[in-house]
Formats: structure tokens, sequence, C-alpha cells
């Protein structure tokens, strides 16, 4: 994921001119998602924010596949150490790798705006991607946060003498 | 914890560069925030002294329009050079513990961790660089000298190291 959001970076910076040219070029292949009038001025104000958003679910998913990597390691290096019960701590793997896959949802975003309308796309990468993979990122968190809890709780009580 | 299930710590010199560049990502947050009125003072004092680099044709309107581009970009250099600094620097401790816990072949594990810890930590200072440029020689050029002297050689030695990492972990696991 790490090495995805980098190559993100350093491809939204180098090819930031193809990238705005190929998703210009899908607004106007899809004129009927992007309500697209036929009057010259609308019509470019509407492509400048598809555009945008493009660039925003680039910039998104780079900032995101970074830091859920990271979250990704440390999280699942807390598991291993503090999580005794082996079913327990392979839910946990699984629902947090699930949530580290969040980022994703931004590459979704950009493709499907392009191709669905801004409104459209925004709504379907959210519902089927965003939302599912940052409940199971939540999810992993919350149960991580609850077995930290429990294990402090255990530990502050007095051994029997 | 077994040996073999254990994190590996990386060289200590790599730990120390990355808690340095995470040092120099939060004095550089604070001094951003502290010496903010100092700093756009200077970058416009220096932006005036070079008018041609920068289109300044000396009509207030026009100057001014430009002048304040100029010093949200420099004001973006700074806060970039923060958060990758920060970023990077995690990032740096990350990678370079899975690289000297699963890459076991002795040539590569070295210079994976030495291309993670030297692309990752010189990378942010592109932005520094860019930053303290644009006043001297604009906007684009400054952006270009970052581009060619730190980020593509630094983020193309990272992005490198990172897709080898993540090669030599997925043969391990196929291996498995």
């Amino acid at each position: 994921m790490m090495a995805l959001g980098e190559t993100g970076g350093a491809a939204m910076s180098q090819l930031r001119p193809s990238i705005d040219r190929y998703a210009t070029g899908r607004v106007n292949a899809n004129p009927e998602a992007h309500g697209i009038t036929g009057s010259a001025e609308y019509d470019d104000e509407v492509r400048s924010r598809a555009v945008y958003s493009v660039e925003a679910g680039l910039s998104f998913f780079h900032t995101h596949a970074e830091g859920l990597g990271l979250i990704l390691f440390f999280t699942s290096t807390l598991v291993a150490s503090v999580v005794a019960g082996r079913r327990v701590r392979a839910a946990l793997y699984v629902v947090l790798t699930a949530g580290s896959l969040f980022p994703l949802g931004y590459l979704v975003y950009g493709a499907s705006v392009l191709e669905l309308g801004r409104e459209a796309g925004i709504e379907l990468a959210e519902r089927w991607v965003l939302m599912p993979l940052g409940s199971a990122a939540l999810a992993g968190l919350t149960a991580l946060a609850v077995c930290l809890a429990a294990r402090a709780r255990a530990a502050s009580r007095p051994s029997p003498p | 914890m077994t040996e073999k299930s254990a994190w590996r710590l990386p060289p200590v010199w790599v730990l120390l560069v990355a808690v340095v560049l995470i040092v120099c990502a939060e004095v550089g947050g604070a001094s951003m925030s502290r010496f903010k009125i100092e700093l756009t003072r200077w970058a416009r004092g220096t932006m005036l002294t070079h008018p041609a680099v920068h289109g300044l044709v000396g009509v207030r309107d026009v100057d001014e329009r430009i002048l304040d581009e100029a010093l949200v970009k420099f004001d973006a250099g700074l806060r970039l050079f923060h958060m990758h600094a920060e970023g990077m620097g995690l990032v740096i401790i990350a990678t370079t513990t899975v690289a000297a816990t699963l890459v076991r072949t002795a040539p590569a594990r070295p210079l994976i961790i030495s291309l993670l810890t030297v692309g990752g930590s010189c990378y942010p200072l592109g932005y520094l660089l860019w930053a303290g440029l644009i006043p001297y020689v604009g906007l684009e050029r400054g952006k270009a000298i970052a581009e060619w002297l730190v980020w593509i050689p630094f983020g193309g030695a990272t992005i490198v190291a990172l897709w080898w990492l993540a090669g030599v972990v997925a043969l391990g696991l196929v291996r498995r």
C-alpha cells in the first residue's frame, strides 16, 4: 500500500497534464453523465469540477495510502504483541488489512466520477468502497482498543496471595 | 515472542536518521508558525529584489497578484516539507524494520535499507529547497531544480526500494 501511495504521488506530480487531458477526454466522452449542455461557459465549469475531483481523489489516495500502510504496520504489530487468542488475532488481522485497503476507494472515486458523473461517482465510491473499508478499519481499531483495555485491566488486578 | 516471529531492528544509524528527520519536521512546523511574518517578509523582500525573475512590471495591481501567488507557493513548500518529513520519518522506521526482518539475502537487505533511508530522508528536503528557491529563481524554475536535484532521484530511490521490498515479501509468502 505504501509503494502504491508513493507511486501514486509521483504519478500525480509527473503526469498531471496527461491525467488532466485524460479526465477532460472522459468527461467529453460521457456528456450525459456530466450534464454537458453545449453552453461553453457552463460546460467548462463542469469539466473543471470533474477534473478537480479526479485530482482530489488521487491526492487523497496518495496521503491515505501512506498513512494507512503505516497504521496497518503498527496496529498489526500491536495485535501480534498484545492479543492472546489465536482466533481473535486472526480476525483482527483480516479486519485491519481490509481497512488498510480503504485508500483504493479514492482511486475508484476518481475513476467513477469520470464515468458516472460527479455526484453519482462520489456516491458509488462512498457507498461501495470507502464506507465498508473505512468501517472495517474503525471496527479493527475499536476491537484492538478493547483488547488493550482488557489487558490493562487484567494487569492492574492485584495478583492473588 | 520467539526470535523468528519478532521484528528485527534496522541499523541504529537508520533509526537516528528517521528520528532526526521527524525532529526537523517538528522544528520546521513550529518555525513556520512562530516566524510566519518574518518568513513572509523575507520572501517578499527577496522577490522584490529579483523583479525580472518574477515578471514584476512595477504596476501595483499586477505585481501584488504575482507576489501573492508566489507567497502561497512558498508557504505550501514549507508546509509540504513539514508533512513529508513527519511522514517519511515514520515510513523509514516501518519499512526498514520490515526489510531488516524479512529480507534474508545479504546484498539485498543493506541495499534496500540504504535506499529507503537515503531516499526517504532526502526527499522532503526538496520541498525546503523549492520554498527557498522561489524568491530567487521563481516558481517554475525553482520547482524544476528541486525536481531534478531532489524529488526525482530520492523519490525514485524510495519507490524502487518499496517495490523491491514488496516483491521480496510477496515472494516469501508464495514460497511459504
